[in-house]
């Protein structure tokens, strides 16, 4: 996505290496996404789900206009 | 001895050869061993390795470079780029947003690396045309942080 967009910045992170932030997100399974500090889900989704996600964090009220 | 197997060299070459179009350079901030011991200061456990593992991938392609720096002599350099910790590096080629990697991307995370700087390289991803026409509109920004663990 931030191949595709130069309002996407995207960190892999190894959750092991570093626990503050391991702790900090609440990481408890892998791969676990956070988007925005307020979207968060774990696993892998399908593109559209995943998609859903990053709506929902750009635009928390619903408002898709 | 090589980090990346011979047989693997020899694979990710070829997928290389046919997938990467444009260059990408990876920047990599790291901290070097410290003969001195700073208490309470944990030293980087896996920054050789991630060095070491980054240059075996940037040497399989011509279109792929590394560059390495320490993080305490390039701290502007790191701040502009969002890192603040090591091992870290960003891969800079056609994408229009940043890719930024936090601790080694070995096990699971290594496929995902030469994916990345496929994509990187070429600007694109098989992303579907509704996605990505989402992503091109965007005009908030946007971080994504994706955990994730060796194996």
């Amino acid at each position: 996505m931030a191949v595709e967009s130069e309002h996407v910045t995207a960190d892999v992170i190894e959750a092991m290496e570093f626990p503050d932030l391991a702790r900090r997100y609440g990481v408890r399974g892998v791969p676990k996404i956070v988007i925005n500090e307020t979207t968060e889900f774990v696993g892998a989704l399908p593109e559209a789900q995943y998609l859903a996600h990053v709506r929902a964090a750009v635009e928390p009220n619903g408002n898709t206009e | 001895m090589a980090l990346i197997s011979e047989e693997n060299q020899e694979t990710i070459r070829k997928h290389f050869d046919e997938a990467l179009s444009g260059d990408v350079e990876i920047v990599m901030f790291t901290e070097h061993e410290s003969p001195i011991i700073i208490p309470g200061k944990q030293p980087c456990e896996t920054c050789a390795d991630t060095q070491a593992l980054l240059e075996e991938v940037t040497a399989l392609s011509d279109k792929l470079t590394l560059t390495v720096r320490e993080i305490s002599s390039s701290k502007e350099e790191a701040f502009a780029l969002g890192i603040d910790r090591v091992p870290a590096f960003v891969c800079n080629g056609a994408a229009r947003g940043r890719v930024r990697f936090f601790g080694i991307p070995s096990g699971y995370e290594f496929s995902g690396l030469i994916a990345d700087l496929v994509d990187v390289s070429n600007g694109t991803t098989s992303l579907s045309d509704e996605t990505r026409e989402y992503l091109s509109a965007l005009t908030e920004n946007v971080n994504i942080k994706v955990f994730t663990t060796p194996n």
